[in-house]
Protein backbone atom coordinates (compact mmCIF):
# COMPACT_ATOMS: atom_id res chain seq x y z
CA UNK A 1 0.00 0.00 0.00
CA UNK A 2 2.84 2.75 0.54
CA UNK A 3 4.51 1.28 -2.11
CA UNK A 4 1.49 1.88 -4.30
CA UNK A 5 1.08 5.36 -2.70
CA UNK A 6 4.64 6.14 -3.09
CA UNK A 7 4.05 5.21 -7.04
CA UNK A 8 1.12 7.34 -7.60
CA UNK A 9 3.01 10.55 -5.05
CA UNK A 10 6.15 9.96 -7.76
CA UNK A 11 3.71 10.27 -10.98
CA UNK A 12 1.49 13.32 -9.63
CA UNK A 13 5.06 14.90 -9.12
CA UNK A 14 6.50 14.02 -12.46
CA UNK A 15 3.53 15.74 -14.41
CA UNK A 16 3.99 18.31 -12.30
CA UNK A 17 7.25 19.11 -13.19
CA UNK A 18 6.44 17.72 -16.87
CA UNK A 19 3.77 20.90 -16.79
CA UNK A 20 6.63 23.74 -15.23
CA UNK A 21 9.15 22.28 -17.67
CA UNK A 22 6.65 23.68 -20.56
CA UNK A 23 5.58 26.92 -19.31
CA UNK A 24 4.57 28.57 -22.81
CA UNK A 25 2.78 25.42 -24.05
CA UNK A 26 1.01 24.45 -20.48
CA UNK A 27 0.14 27.99 -20.04
CA UNK A 28 -1.45 28.04 -23.66
CA UNK A 29 -3.23 25.17 -22.52
CA UNK A 30 -4.00 25.78 -19.67
CA UNK A 31 -5.65 29.54 -20.85
CA UNK A 32 -7.40 27.83 -23.63
CA UNK A 33 -9.44 24.98 -21.50
CA UNK A 34 -9.86 27.59 -18.76
CA UNK A 35 -12.20 30.28 -21.09
CA UNK A 36 -13.62 27.52 -22.06
CA UNK A 37 -15.01 26.61 -18.74
CA UNK A 38 -15.67 30.26 -17.44
CA UNK A 39 -17.98 30.85 -20.09
CA UNK A 40 -20.69 28.31 -18.96
CA UNK A 41 -19.82 29.16 -15.26
CA UNK A 42 -19.98 32.82 -15.85
CA UNK A 43 -23.64 31.93 -17.73
CA UNK A 44 -24.82 30.15 -14.75
CA UNK A 45 -23.79 32.58 -11.99
CA UNK A 46 -26.05 35.09 -14.46
CA UNK A 47 -29.10 33.35 -14.38
CA UNK A 48 -28.29 32.32 -10.73
CA UNK A 49 -28.28 35.80 -9.82
CA UNK A 50 -31.25 37.23 -12.10
CA UNK A 51 -33.10 33.81 -10.49
CA UNK A 52 -32.47 35.23 -7.12
CA UNK A 53 -33.39 38.29 -7.62
CA UNK A 54 -36.56 37.83 -9.26
CA UNK A 55 -38.03 35.04 -6.21
CA UNK A 56 -38.13 37.80 -4.26
CA UNK A 57 -41.09 38.97 -6.71
CA UNK A 58 -44.05 37.36 -6.47
CA UNK A 59 -44.38 35.83 -9.79
CA UNK A 60 -48.31 34.50 -9.26
CA UNK A 61 -50.04 36.59 -11.99
CA UNK A 62 -52.18 38.69 -11.32
CA UNK A 63 -55.24 40.92 -13.26
CA UNK A 64 -56.62 43.96 -12.45
CA UNK A 65 -59.79 44.75 -13.67
CA UNK A 66 -60.70 48.38 -13.96
CA UNK A 67 -64.20 49.09 -13.65
CA UNK A 68 -65.73 52.42 -16.34
CA UNK A 69 -65.63 55.52 -14.37
CA UNK A 70 -69.39 55.99 -14.71
CA UNK A 71 -70.24 52.10 -13.41
CA UNK A 72 -73.08 51.95 -10.71
CA UNK A 73 -73.13 49.86 -7.74
CA UNK A 74 -75.07 47.37 -9.72
CA UNK A 75 -72.38 47.12 -12.16
CA UNK A 76 -70.21 46.65 -9.80
CA UNK A 77 -72.17 44.10 -8.50
CA UNK A 78 -72.50 41.85 -11.60
CA UNK A 79 -69.16 42.31 -12.65
CA UNK A 80 -68.39 40.66 -8.63
CA UNK A 81 -70.67 37.61 -9.55
CA UNK A 82 -69.07 36.62 -12.55
CA UNK A 83 -66.05 36.84 -11.77
CA UNK A 84 -66.87 34.47 -8.91
CA UNK A 85 -68.72 32.09 -10.61
CA UNK A 86 -66.36 32.04 -13.65
CA UNK A 87 -64.22 29.00 -13.60
CA UNK A 88 -61.17 30.15 -14.06
CA UNK A 89 -61.18 32.88 -11.26
CA UNK A 90 -59.39 31.28 -7.99
CA UNK A 91 -59.95 34.80 -6.14
CA UNK A 92 -61.27 38.25 -6.54
CA UNK A 93 -61.42 41.05 -4.09
CA UNK A 94 -62.72 44.32 -4.51
CA UNK A 95 -61.12 47.81 -4.34
CA UNK A 96 -63.29 50.62 -4.11
CA UNK A 97 -61.91 53.87 -5.76
CA UNK A 98 -61.73 55.20 -1.71
CA UNK A 99 -59.97 52.64 -0.89
CA UNK A 100 -57.39 52.57 -4.06
CA UNK A 101 -56.82 56.64 -2.75
CA UNK A 102 -56.22 55.65 0.26
CA UNK A 103 -53.54 53.21 -0.45
CA UNK A 104 -52.01 55.78 -3.00
CA UNK A 105 -51.68 58.21 -0.04
CA UNK A 106 -50.22 55.51 2.13
CA UNK A 107 -47.46 54.76 0.08
CA UNK A 108 -46.83 57.39 -1.54
CA UNK A 109 -46.80 59.83 1.90
CA UNK A 110 -48.71 62.68 0.68
CA UNK A 111 -52.25 63.30 1.84
CA UNK A 112 -54.56 65.06 1.07
CA UNK A 113 -54.81 64.33 -2.85
CA UNK A 114 -58.37 64.72 -3.70
CA UNK A 115 -58.43 67.37 -2.93
CA UNK A 116 -55.67 69.18 -4.83
CA UNK A 117 -57.17 67.43 -7.59
CA UNK A 118 -61.10 67.32 -9.13
CA UNK A 119 -62.08 64.59 -6.69
CA UNK A 120 -61.23 61.07 -7.09
CA UNK A 121 -59.58 60.37 -10.22
CA UNK A 122 -59.50 56.35 -9.63
CA UNK A 123 -61.70 53.85 -10.86
CA UNK A 124 -62.97 50.75 -8.80
CA UNK A 125 -61.28 47.60 -9.39
CA UNK A 126 -61.03 44.70 -9.03
CA UNK A 127 -58.36 42.00 -8.26
CA UNK A 128 -58.46 38.82 -9.66
CA UNK A 129 -56.09 35.85 -9.11
CA UNK A 130 -56.74 33.58 -11.96
CA UNK A 131 -56.52 29.27 -11.13
CA UNK A 132 -54.65 28.27 -13.64
CA UNK A 133 -51.36 29.57 -14.62
CA UNK A 134 -51.43 28.46 -18.13
CA UNK A 135 -50.25 31.26 -20.48
CA UNK A 136 -53.03 30.77 -23.21
CA UNK A 137 -55.83 29.86 -20.47
CA UNK A 138 -54.97 33.30 -18.97
CA UNK A 139 -54.82 35.20 -21.79
CA UNK A 140 -58.40 33.73 -22.82
CA UNK A 141 -59.62 34.93 -19.19
CA UNK A 142 -58.39 38.28 -19.93
CA UNK A 143 -60.75 38.36 -22.48
CA UNK A 144 -63.59 37.21 -20.95
CA UNK A 145 -63.62 39.66 -18.35
CA UNK A 146 -62.43 42.61 -20.82
CA UNK A 147 -65.82 41.38 -22.51
CA UNK A 148 -67.94 42.10 -19.21
CA UNK A 149 -70.31 45.16 -19.15
CA UNK A 150 -68.71 48.40 -17.83
CA UNK A 151 -65.17 47.37 -17.52
CA UNK A 152 -62.97 49.24 -18.62
CA UNK A 153 -59.63 47.06 -19.18
CA UNK A 154 -57.97 44.15 -17.76
CA UNK A 155 -53.87 44.60 -16.90
CA UNK A 156 -52.16 41.39 -16.45
CA UNK A 157 -49.66 42.22 -13.93
CA UNK A 158 -47.73 39.62 -13.88
CA UNK A 159 -46.76 38.92 -17.70
CA UNK A 160 -43.48 40.42 -17.36
CA UNK A 161 -42.59 38.25 -14.66
CA UNK A 162 -43.82 34.92 -16.50
CA UNK A 163 -41.69 36.37 -19.45
CA UNK A 164 -38.77 36.29 -17.32
CA UNK A 165 -39.47 33.20 -15.82
CA UNK A 166 -39.55 31.91 -19.18
CA UNK A 167 -36.10 33.49 -19.77
CA UNK A 168 -34.73 32.54 -16.95
CA UNK A 169 -35.58 28.67 -17.50
CA UNK A 170 -33.98 29.65 -21.24
CA UNK A 171 -30.94 30.71 -19.73
CA UNK A 172 -31.00 27.66 -17.48
CA UNK A 173 -30.74 25.08 -20.50
CA UNK A 174 -28.36 27.40 -22.49
CA UNK A 175 -26.05 27.25 -19.51
CA UNK A 176 -26.63 23.25 -19.62
CA UNK A 177 -26.20 22.99 -23.36
CA UNK A 178 -23.05 25.36 -23.51
CA UNK A 179 -22.07 23.34 -20.18
CA UNK A 180 -21.93 20.02 -21.76
CA UNK A 181 -20.38 21.52 -25.11
CA UNK A 182 -17.45 23.08 -23.13
CA UNK A 183 -17.19 19.77 -20.85
CA UNK A 184 -16.84 17.94 -24.12
CA UNK A 185 -14.36 20.12 -25.33
CA UNK A 186 -12.30 19.82 -22.79
CA UNK A 187 -12.33 16.06 -22.83
CA UNK A 188 -11.32 16.29 -26.95
CA UNK A 189 -8.34 18.77 -25.63
CA UNK A 190 -6.94 16.61 -23.02
CA UNK A 191 -7.10 13.75 -25.01
CA UNK A 192 -5.18 15.87 -27.59
CA UNK A 193 -2.63 17.08 -25.51
CA UNK A 194 -1.91 13.56 -23.70
CA UNK A 195 -1.96 12.30 -27.47
CA UNK A 196 1.26 14.92 -28.21
CA UNK A 197 2.83 14.05 -24.95
CA UNK A 198 2.15 10.38 -25.99
CA UNK A 199 4.06 10.68 -29.51
CA UNK A 200 6.41 12.96 -27.94
CA UNK A 201 7.72 10.34 -25.43
CA UNK A 202 7.69 7.29 -27.41
CA UNK A 203 11.10 6.45 -27.01
CA UNK A 204 10.84 6.81 -22.91
CA UNK A 205 7.74 4.75 -23.08
CA UNK A 206 8.95 1.98 -25.51
CA UNK A 207 11.95 1.82 -23.30
CA UNK A 208 10.13 1.90 -20.21
CA UNK A 209 8.54 -0.79 -21.17
CA UNK A 210 11.12 -3.08 -22.21
CA UNK A 211 12.52 -2.96 -18.89
CA UNK A 212 9.70 -3.98 -17.28
CA UNK A 213 7.03 -0.82 -16.73
CA UNK A 214 3.37 -1.64 -16.66
CA UNK A 215 0.72 -0.04 -18.25
CA UNK A 216 -0.30 1.67 -14.99
CA UNK A 217 3.36 3.06 -14.47
CA UNK A 218 3.34 4.47 -18.13
CA UNK A 219 0.00 5.96 -18.05
CA UNK A 220 -0.08 7.33 -14.46
CA UNK A 221 2.04 10.26 -15.38
CA UNK A 222 -0.34 11.49 -18.04
CA UNK A 223 -3.52 10.73 -16.07
CA UNK A 224 -2.21 12.96 -13.42
CA UNK A 225 -1.13 15.89 -15.61
CA UNK A 226 -4.58 15.55 -16.84
CA UNK A 227 -5.37 15.59 -13.13
CA UNK A 228 -3.23 18.44 -12.78
CA UNK A 229 -4.46 20.40 -15.60
CA UNK A 230 -8.17 20.09 -14.98
CA UNK A 231 -7.78 21.20 -11.82
CA UNK A 232 -5.62 23.94 -12.76
CA UNK A 233 -8.49 25.29 -15.48
CA UNK A 234 -11.13 25.22 -12.96
CA UNK A 235 -9.17 27.03 -10.30
CA UNK A 236 -8.64 29.40 -13.37
CA UNK A 237 -11.83 29.36 -14.94
CA UNK A 238 -13.27 30.69 -10.69
CA UNK A 239 -10.81 33.15 -11.14
CA UNK A 240 -11.97 35.19 -14.31
CA UNK A 241 -16.02 34.18 -13.58
CA UNK A 242 -14.92 35.88 -10.42
CA UNK A 243 -13.14 38.68 -12.04
CA UNK A 244 -16.24 39.32 -14.66
CA UNK A 245 -18.32 39.33 -11.89
CA UNK A 246 -16.81 41.66 -9.97
CA UNK A 247 -16.79 44.17 -13.06
CA UNK A 248 -20.14 43.64 -14.31
CA UNK A 249 -21.24 44.43 -10.94
CA UNK A 250 -21.04 48.03 -10.62
CA UNK A 251 -22.84 48.42 -13.90
CA UNK A 252 -25.35 46.45 -13.00
CA UNK A 253 -26.16 47.97 -9.56
CA UNK A 254 -26.37 51.50 -11.30
CA UNK A 255 -29.04 49.66 -14.13
CA UNK A 256 -30.90 48.37 -11.63
CA UNK A 257 -30.98 51.27 -9.34
CA UNK A 258 -33.61 53.20 -12.29
CA UNK A 259 -36.12 50.65 -11.41
CA UNK A 260 -35.44 51.20 -7.44
CA UNK A 261 -33.77 46.93 -7.13
CA UNK A 262 -31.29 45.84 -6.16
CA UNK A 263 -29.30 43.39 -8.31
CA UNK A 264 -26.09 41.24 -7.45
CA UNK A 265 -24.53 38.59 -9.32
CA UNK A 266 -22.26 36.29 -6.45
CA UNK A 267 -19.29 34.19 -7.04
CA UNK A 268 -19.35 30.23 -6.88
CA UNK A 269 -19.55 29.23 -3.85
CA UNK A 270 -17.65 26.77 -2.50
CA UNK A 271 -19.81 23.49 -2.54
CA UNK A 272 -20.20 24.86 -6.31
CA UNK A 273 -16.06 25.41 -7.00
CA UNK A 274 -15.42 22.09 -5.50
CA UNK A 275 -18.35 20.39 -7.81
CA UNK A 276 -16.62 22.72 -10.83
CA UNK A 277 -13.21 21.50 -10.26
CA UNK A 278 -14.09 17.44 -9.70
CA UNK A 279 -15.82 17.74 -12.66
CA UNK A 280 -12.97 19.53 -14.45
CA UNK A 281 -11.12 17.29 -13.28
CA UNK A 282 -12.80 14.26 -13.93
CA UNK A 283 -13.25 15.20 -17.76
CA UNK A 284 -9.85 16.03 -18.31
CA UNK A 285 -8.70 12.14 -16.74
CA UNK A 286 -11.54 10.60 -19.15
CA UNK A 287 -10.06 12.43 -22.04
CA UNK A 288 -6.27 11.74 -21.09
CA UNK A 289 -7.61 7.76 -20.12
CA UNK A 290 -9.08 7.81 -24.16
CA UNK A 291 -5.81 8.48 -24.51
CA UNK A 292 -3.35 6.62 -23.27
CA UNK A 293 -5.72 3.55 -24.07
CA UNK A 294 -5.59 4.45 -27.63
CA UNK A 295 -2.02 5.00 -27.87
CA UNK A 296 0.03 3.27 -25.24
CA UNK A 297 -1.49 0.04 -27.24
CA UNK A 298 0.47 1.50 -30.44
CA UNK A 299 3.85 1.79 -28.77
CA UNK A 300 5.11 -1.92 -29.03
CA UNK A 301 7.74 -2.92 -27.19
CA UNK A 302 10.29 -4.66 -29.47
CA UNK B 1 21.70 -27.24 -9.99
CA UNK B 2 18.36 -25.29 -10.53
CA UNK B 3 17.83 -23.99 -14.08
CA UNK B 4 17.34 -20.62 -14.01
CA UNK B 5 16.54 -20.71 -17.87
CA UNK B 6 14.58 -23.84 -19.27
CA UNK B 7 13.55 -24.23 -23.37
CA UNK B 8 11.26 -26.32 -24.06
CA UNK B 9 10.40 -27.45 -27.48
CA UNK B 10 10.18 -23.67 -28.16
CA UNK B 11 9.66 -22.29 -31.41
CA UNK B 12 9.02 -18.83 -32.60
CA UNK B 13 7.38 -18.32 -36.05
CA UNK B 14 7.30 -14.51 -36.74
CA UNK B 15 4.32 -13.31 -39.02
CA UNK B 16 4.67 -13.69 -42.65
CA UNK B 17 6.06 -17.42 -42.12
CA UNK B 18 9.51 -16.51 -41.17
CA UNK B 19 10.84 -19.02 -38.71
CA UNK B 20 12.93 -17.67 -35.88
CA UNK B 21 13.38 -20.36 -34.06
CA UNK B 22 12.95 -24.27 -34.15
CA UNK B 23 11.66 -26.80 -31.65
CA UNK B 24 14.77 -25.31 -29.13
CA UNK B 25 15.22 -27.27 -26.02
CA UNK B 26 17.95 -26.11 -23.48
CA UNK B 27 18.61 -24.70 -19.54
CA UNK B 28 20.78 -22.48 -18.54
CA UNK B 29 21.54 -22.68 -14.31
CA UNK B 30 20.79 -20.22 -12.09
CA UNK B 31 24.54 -18.32 -11.99
CA UNK B 32 25.87 -20.02 -14.85
CA UNK B 33 27.31 -17.37 -17.86
CA UNK B 34 26.61 -18.53 -21.56
CA UNK B 35 27.79 -16.96 -24.29
CA UNK B 36 25.44 -16.95 -27.49
CA UNK B 37 27.15 -17.50 -31.07
CA UNK B 38 25.58 -17.27 -34.06
CA UNK B 39 25.55 -14.87 -37.66
CA UNK B 40 22.72 -12.44 -37.54
CA UNK B 41 19.80 -13.63 -38.17
CA UNK B 42 20.66 -16.84 -36.89
CA UNK B 43 18.10 -16.17 -33.86
CA UNK B 44 20.24 -15.21 -30.92
CA UNK B 45 18.05 -12.13 -30.28
CA UNK B 46 14.78 -13.42 -30.70
CA UNK B 47 16.13 -15.77 -28.42
CA UNK B 48 17.23 -13.27 -25.43
CA UNK B 49 13.77 -11.50 -26.38
CA UNK B 50 11.71 -15.01 -25.47
CA UNK B 51 13.61 -15.21 -21.87
CA UNK B 52 12.89 -11.24 -21.44
CA UNK B 53 9.16 -11.67 -22.18
CA UNK B 54 9.36 -8.54 -24.91
CA UNK B 55 8.49 -11.72 -27.43
CA UNK B 56 6.10 -14.97 -27.01
CA UNK B 57 7.05 -18.82 -28.19
CA UNK B 58 4.89 -19.55 -31.00
CA UNK B 59 5.13 -23.10 -29.61
CA UNK B 60 6.62 -24.58 -26.24
CA UNK B 61 7.21 -23.82 -22.96
CA UNK B 62 10.14 -20.97 -22.19
CA UNK B 63 10.39 -20.97 -18.21
CA UNK B 64 12.71 -18.12 -16.88
CA UNK B 65 13.31 -18.41 -12.59
CA UNK B 66 10.25 -20.77 -12.64
CA UNK B 67 7.64 -19.28 -14.41
CA UNK B 68 6.63 -20.65 -17.40
CA UNK B 69 5.98 -17.15 -19.92
CA UNK B 70 4.65 -19.03 -22.45
CA UNK B 71 1.15 -19.00 -19.61
CA UNK B 72 1.58 -15.67 -18.16
CA UNK B 73 -0.88 -13.08 -19.48
CA UNK B 74 0.38 -10.56 -20.91
CA UNK B 75 -0.06 -7.93 -17.97
CA UNK B 76 2.18 -10.20 -15.65
CA UNK B 77 5.31 -10.18 -18.12
CA UNK B 78 6.06 -6.50 -17.11
CA UNK B 79 6.74 -8.23 -13.91
CA UNK B 80 9.23 -10.65 -14.80
CA UNK B 81 11.02 -8.44 -16.93
CA UNK B 82 11.83 -6.63 -13.53
CA UNK B 83 13.70 -9.15 -11.96
CA UNK B 84 15.79 -9.30 -15.79
CA UNK B 85 18.60 -6.69 -16.84
CA UNK B 86 18.96 -5.88 -20.50
CA UNK B 87 21.57 -4.48 -22.59
CA UNK B 88 20.30 -4.05 -25.85
CA UNK B 89 21.94 -3.86 -29.16
CA UNK B 90 21.00 -0.65 -30.19
CA UNK B 91 21.66 0.83 -26.34
CA UNK B 92 17.99 2.15 -25.60
CA UNK B 93 19.07 5.07 -24.77
CA UNK B 94 17.28 8.21 -23.66
CA UNK B 95 19.16 11.05 -25.44
CA UNK B 96 17.03 13.58 -23.38
CA UNK B 97 17.68 12.62 -20.05
CA UNK B 98 21.17 12.93 -18.00
CA UNK B 99 23.22 9.82 -17.43
CA UNK B 100 21.58 9.01 -13.87
CA UNK B 101 17.68 9.76 -14.93
CA UNK B 102 19.01 7.25 -17.69
CA UNK B 103 20.19 4.56 -15.13
CA UNK B 104 17.43 5.54 -12.40
CA UNK B 105 14.76 3.97 -14.78
CA UNK B 106 14.48 0.55 -13.58
CA UNK B 107 14.40 1.78 -9.93
CA UNK B 108 11.84 3.92 -10.47
CA UNK B 109 9.56 1.13 -12.39
CA UNK B 110 10.26 -0.66 -9.29
CA UNK B 111 8.97 1.93 -7.06
CA UNK B 112 12.45 2.54 -5.42
CA UNK B 113 13.00 5.13 -2.65
CA UNK B 114 14.81 8.15 -4.39
CA UNK B 115 17.67 8.16 -1.53
CA UNK B 116 18.52 4.64 -2.07
CA UNK B 117 17.92 4.85 -6.09
CA UNK B 118 20.67 7.04 -6.08
CA UNK B 119 23.34 5.48 -3.97
CA UNK B 120 22.47 2.37 -6.15
CA UNK B 121 22.90 4.88 -9.24
CA UNK B 122 25.91 5.87 -8.33
CA UNK B 123 27.02 2.67 -7.47
CA UNK B 124 26.04 0.91 -10.84
CA UNK B 125 27.85 3.83 -12.38
CA UNK B 126 30.92 3.38 -10.30
CA UNK B 127 30.61 -0.43 -11.29
CA UNK B 128 30.86 0.38 -15.24
CA UNK B 129 33.43 3.29 -14.85
CA UNK B 130 31.31 6.20 -15.14
CA UNK B 131 32.02 7.47 -11.61
CA UNK B 132 31.08 11.00 -11.62
CA UNK B 133 29.08 11.46 -14.98
CA UNK B 134 26.19 10.92 -13.80
CA UNK B 135 25.15 14.87 -14.83
CA UNK B 136 26.37 14.29 -18.33
CA UNK B 137 24.10 13.42 -21.70
CA UNK B 138 24.66 10.98 -23.24
CA UNK B 139 24.88 12.75 -26.51
CA UNK B 140 28.50 13.54 -24.33
CA UNK B 141 29.20 10.24 -24.27
CA UNK B 142 31.57 8.05 -26.49
CA UNK B 143 30.31 4.99 -27.73
CA UNK B 144 31.90 2.74 -25.28
CA UNK B 145 30.65 4.82 -22.71
CA UNK B 146 27.11 4.61 -23.93
CA UNK B 147 27.56 0.61 -23.87
CA UNK B 148 28.52 1.32 -20.24
CA UNK B 149 25.50 3.06 -19.65
CA UNK B 150 23.29 0.70 -20.74
CA UNK B 151 24.78 -1.82 -18.41
CA UNK B 152 24.74 0.41 -15.75
CA UNK B 153 20.65 0.47 -16.36
CA UNK B 154 20.91 -3.59 -16.41
CA UNK B 155 22.17 -4.31 -13.45
CA UNK B 156 21.61 -1.16 -11.34
CA UNK B 157 18.15 -3.09 -9.81
CA UNK B 158 20.33 -6.06 -9.36
CA UNK B 159 18.37 -8.52 -11.48
CA UNK B 160 18.89 -11.92 -11.63
CA UNK B 161 19.41 -12.89 -15.34
CA UNK B 162 21.25 -10.22 -17.13
CA UNK B 163 20.86 -10.47 -21.19
CA UNK B 164 23.16 -8.89 -23.31
CA UNK B 165 22.08 -8.81 -27.23
CA UNK B 166 25.87 -8.12 -29.01
CA UNK B 167 27.30 -5.97 -26.53
CA UNK B 168 30.62 -6.21 -28.04
CA UNK B 169 29.57 -5.09 -31.51
CA UNK B 170 31.32 -2.23 -33.35
CA UNK B 171 33.77 -1.90 -29.92
CA UNK B 172 37.39 -2.89 -30.67
CA UNK B 173 39.48 -6.04 -29.05
CA UNK B 174 40.53 -4.24 -26.21
CA UNK B 175 37.31 -2.25 -25.01
CA UNK B 176 34.91 -5.71 -25.60
CA UNK B 177 37.25 -7.63 -23.68
CA UNK B 178 36.45 -5.22 -20.60
CA UNK B 179 33.34 -5.21 -20.97
CA UNK B 180 33.39 -8.84 -21.19
CA UNK B 181 35.18 -8.75 -18.05
CA UNK B 182 32.41 -6.61 -16.49
CA UNK B 183 30.02 -9.20 -17.53
CA UNK B 184 32.40 -11.40 -15.62
CA UNK B 185 32.20 -9.60 -12.24
CA UNK B 186 28.29 -10.00 -12.46
CA UNK B 187 28.38 -13.87 -13.32
CA UNK B 188 31.18 -13.80 -10.50
CA UNK B 189 28.53 -12.62 -7.56
CA UNK B 190 25.58 -15.09 -8.44
CA UNK B 191 23.84 -13.63 -11.84
CA UNK B 192 23.08 -15.59 -14.13
CA UNK B 193 24.57 -14.01 -17.81
CA UNK B 194 23.40 -14.89 -21.44
CA UNK B 195 25.74 -12.81 -24.25
CA UNK B 196 25.33 -13.23 -27.64
CA UNK B 197 27.88 -11.67 -29.99
CA UNK B 198 29.00 -12.97 -33.51
CA UNK B 199 32.69 -12.89 -33.14
CA UNK B 200 33.23 -16.80 -31.12
CA UNK B 201 37.44 -15.74 -30.58
CA UNK B 202 36.22 -13.39 -27.81
CA UNK B 203 34.25 -16.19 -26.48
CA UNK B 204 36.55 -19.09 -26.42
CA UNK B 205 38.61 -17.43 -24.52
CA UNK B 206 36.36 -17.48 -21.10
CA UNK B 207 35.87 -21.51 -21.59
CA UNK B 208 32.28 -20.58 -20.75
CA UNK B 209 29.68 -22.94 -22.31
CA UNK B 210 28.31 -21.79 -25.75
CA UNK B 211 25.08 -21.99 -27.55
CA UNK B 212 25.73 -22.24 -31.17
CA UNK B 213 22.52 -20.92 -33.21
CA UNK B 214 22.20 -21.78 -36.83
CA UNK B 215 18.71 -20.57 -38.56
CA UNK B 216 17.21 -21.51 -35.44
CA UNK B 217 18.51 -24.50 -34.34
CA UNK B 218 21.30 -25.65 -32.59
CA UNK B 219 24.57 -25.31 -34.92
Amino acid sequence: MKHYLFLHAQSALLALKRTARAPIASLLNLAMLSLALSLPVALYLVVQGVQQWSGKIDVTPELTVFMEMASEPADIAAVASSLKQHPRVGQSTFVDKQQALAELEARSGVTGMAEGLDGNPLPDAFVVKPATLDAAELDRLQKEIAGLPMVAEVQFDAAWAQKLAGLISLGGQLTLLLGSAFALALVLVTHNTIRMQILARRDEIEISKLIGATDNFIRRPFLYHALWQGVLAALAAWGLSSWLIAAANPVLADFARLYNEQLALRGLTAGELAALTGLSALLAVSGARLATDHHLRQVRAH
Amino acid sequence: MTPMIKFDQVSKRYPGGFDALKNLSFQIDAGEMVFLAGHSGAGKSTLLKLVAGIDRATSGNVLVNGQNLSRLRASQLPYVRQHIGIVFQDHKILYDRSVFDNVVLPLDIIGFDRRDAARRVRAALDKVGLAGREKSMPVGLSGGEQQRLCIARAVVHRPAILLADEPSANLDRAYALDIMELFKSFHQVGVTVLISAHDETLMEDYGRRIIRLREGQFA
